[in-house]
């Protein structure tokens, strides 16, 4: 269905760049079910600066997880990596060997899953579900090693040594979240993902568990992508923001930008969606059902609930492109200018 | 006549004997809803504060250890089980972990199809699939592409929100949702929350809504509970408690909300400093205040006994000595006053 529509190719050079740690282009995923392909990530790309805090954004099934996954190359049956590449460091992760793919996990490219300080085993004692991890992927250096490892990256998340002894439920909720990063940054990866690390928690802790990974990123020198739907800890947080909607990219903008001067209707109405302390019973969701992703909009995604649609966004997919210097966004109100 | 209430409700976790293994998740809380006066309450707090043992006390999912908890005036302890299956119907909830309460080998319709055969809510085989249908609309979702999968098939923000349509399915007088819309994005849950609004205006379903987000939780309720350690700090009107916080708990809380606004840097307003990482791991407090040792206007009565409830204005009570030449109230007789 999508194949008749004309798609142009997203601006993407061919050669690596030293200023792109992490480089995705067109890359996408589906999910094989019975009622036909998902697809769960359409056409996606981006990249990630070294150093640099991204966060991505965008409706609650619009594929976020899914990406985050795939860059790990986690995915699980039914879903296929149908095409793309996702270099890192000027590396196509995808066609790394399992063998090779396992080694760059953790050491290069670690992930924070969503839900993760619900699944630490409730049985094992944090240290050994630390050390299990450490000794999956460190094979050079011996014990001591490893042991001294495992008390640095505790250090790090400020949790005392005595954690190691204890089981996940006689732990906090703030505290079982940075079990999960020291667990993420234990071979000193490029780059982290952390899908919402703090929706779990409160305010609070929230803003400590932020510090520790703020700090822990700085610390190590490495990139980061941070999931999740808490605009505030975006506004907070990231430098750059990309926006998915139905499995596509619609923006990717600085933070300030996209809180000031958002470009894509569909971010317009997201920030215009933010709830505010200054009025009560003020609901402002987006009318209309998140798409399907199954039988995707012709065209654009966006465009049967976009209030400033145009006759051709119904039969062209709008490209990712940058229409002023670092802001990027696929939409057809701003081709030509 | 009173719908929910609970009555100095305690819950101790622990075997009790050894005095270190005691865990007290809930002290001495009460919380009213009133029939006639259908509201929404918001529960908040940090984690461990004891919300989740709150709404599993008022679900009657677990007894509590000291006071009691009442459905129309009837102590859940002492129901048959004609009044308990009323009050199963009556009171539902939306769980917070979108992840815990799916049972992986069922496609998630058993989910919705379960509550529809238990309490006989549809007559036959396609009113069953429309009161279904129209319930995964209310809470956004489409029917032909959510049906017939299983949990691992749906995003996290999807599962969540199956839950709230199997509360909207039931028709109850009340939903206790703990954070039920922790994981989807603003715009739904902007959708989400007003739907549930509106379940109260037109249907005057009560609501306890328990979250992290004082944003929405001042957009929707009417009154705010804050625990801390399983204490009430603070409860009152949210144009009280969230507009002008009194606790220097809920200040820290307020304080720490992080904005919306990357110009305004998160917690730059605080007039609480930074909490010191207490270890978090469990510990048994002494006799004073809970928060005494993070406390930055802490007096030396604070570390003797634990502040009551102080009446600063008619529908706000803060438990601090910092207000104590204001009139004490009991826990009890303050919900109750908010309620009417
Ligand atoms: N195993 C699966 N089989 C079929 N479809 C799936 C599967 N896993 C996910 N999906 C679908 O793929 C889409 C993207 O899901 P994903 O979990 O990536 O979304 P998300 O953006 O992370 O959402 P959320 O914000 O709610 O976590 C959703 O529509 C979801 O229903
Ligand atoms: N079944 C149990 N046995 C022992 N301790 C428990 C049990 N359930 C809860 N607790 C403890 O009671 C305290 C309150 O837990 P509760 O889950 O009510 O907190 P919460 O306010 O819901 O936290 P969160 O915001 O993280 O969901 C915690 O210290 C918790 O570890
Ligand atoms: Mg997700
Ligand atoms: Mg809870």
């Amino acid at each position: 269905m999508l194949s008749n529509v004309k798609t142009k190719p997203v601006d993407v050079r061919t050669k690596t760049r030293a200023d792109r740690i992490l480089d995705v282009r067109n890359l996408r995923v589906s999910y094989q079910t019975g009622g036909g392909q998902v697809r769960a990530v359409n056409d996606v790309s981006f990249f990630l600066r070294p150093s640099e805090r991204l966060g991505l954004v965008g409706e609650s099934g619009s594929g976020k997880t899914t990406m985050a996954l795939s860059l790990m190359r986690l995915l699980q049956s039914p879903a296929v990596i149908e095409g793309g590449q996702v270099l890192l460091d000027g590396v196509d992760l995808l066609s790394l060997s399992e063998e090779e793919m396992r080694r760059a996990r953790l050491a290069d490219i670690a992930l924070i899953p969503q839900g993760a300080m619900n699944s630490l085993n409730p049985m094992l004692k944090v240290g050994e579900q630390l050390r299990d991890a450490v000794t999956a992927h460190m094979d050079s250096g011996g014990k001591t090693s490893r042991e001294a490892r495992i008390f640095d990256v505790l250090e790090s998340v400020e949790l005392s040594r005595n954690v190691v002894n204890a089981y996940p439920h006689e732990l906090s909720g703030g505290m079982k979240q940075r079990v999960c990063i020291a667990m993420g940054i234990l071979l000193k990866p490029k780059v982290i993902i952390a899908d919402e690390p703090t929706s779990a928690l409160d305010v609070v802790v929230q803003r400590q568990v932020m510090e520790t990974l703020g700090r822990v990123q700085s610390e190590l020198g490495a990139s980061i992508i941070l999931v999740g739907h808490d605009m505030g800890l975006m506004a907070q947080f990231v430098d750059r923001v990309g926006v998915m909607y139905g499995g596509k990219l619609v923006e990717v903008s600085p933070v300030r930008e996209i809180f000031k001067d958002p470009l894509h209707p569909y971010t317009q109405l997201l920030i215009g969606s933010l709830p505010t302390l200054e009025s009560k019973e003020n609901f402002k969701g987006i009318s209309g059902m998140t798409p399907s992703l199954l039988t995707p909009p012709t065209g654009c995604m966006f465009h049967p609930r976009c209030p400033q649609v145009l006759p051709h966004c119904q039969v062209e997919i709008p490209p990712l492109v940058e229409i002023k210097p670092d802001r990027w966004v696929a939409c057809h109100l701003y081709n030509g200018s | 006549m009173q719908l929910l209430e609970a009555q100095s409700v305690t819950k101790v976790f622990g075997s009790g004997v050894l005095s270190k293994d005691r865990l007290v998740a809930v002290d001495e809380v009460s919380l009213t809803i009133n029939e006639e006066k259908p509201s929404i309450i918001s529960i908040a707090g940090e984690s461990g504060s004891g919300k989740t043992t709150l709404a599993r006390l008022l679900l009657g999912m677990i007894q509590p250890s000291d006071g009691n908890i009442r459905f129309r005036g009837k102590d859940l302890a002492t129901m048959d089980r004609s009044e308990r299956r009323e009050f199963r119907r009556q009171v539902q909830a939306i769980f917070q972990d979108p992840f815990e309460v799916y049972n992986p080998f069922y496609r998630i319709d058993q989910v919705l199809t379960t509550p529809v055969r238990k309490f006989k809510l549809a007559g036959s085989k396609e009113e069953e699939q429309r009161l279904i249908e129209e319930s995964l609309q209310l809470a956004g979702l489409r029917p032909n592409e959510t049906l017939g999968r299983y949990p691992h098939q749906l995003s996290g923000g999807q599962r969540q929100r199956i839950m709230v349509a199997r509360a909207l399915l039931l028709n109850p007088r009340v939903i206790l949702a703990d954070e039920p819309v922790s994981m989807v994005d603003a715009s739904l849950r902007a959708t989400i929350l007003e739907s549930l609004m509106k379940l109260k205006r037109d249907l005057g379903i009560s609501l306890i809504y328990i979250t992290h987000d004082l944003t929405t939780a001042y957009q929707i309720s009417k009154d705010i509970y804050i625990l801390y350690r399983g204490s009430v700090a603070e409860v009152g009107s949210v144009e009280q408690v969230i507009k002008d916080p009194q606790h220097p708990y809920t200040k820290l809380l307020v304080n720490s909300i992080p904005l919306p606004d990357p110009d305004i840097r998160w917690g730059s307003q605080n007039d609480v400093d930074q909490a010191p990482l207490t270890s978090g791991l469990k510990s048994a407090h002494g006799h004073g205040c809970k928060f005494a040792n993070r406390c930055p206007f802490v007096m030396a009565e604070c570390h003797e006994k634990q502040p009551p409830l102080y009446r600063t204005h008619e529908d706000r009570a803060v438990a601090c000595f910092l207000y104590k030449n204001e009139p004490s109230v009991g826990g009890r007789e303050m919900a109750e006053s908010l309620a009417a």
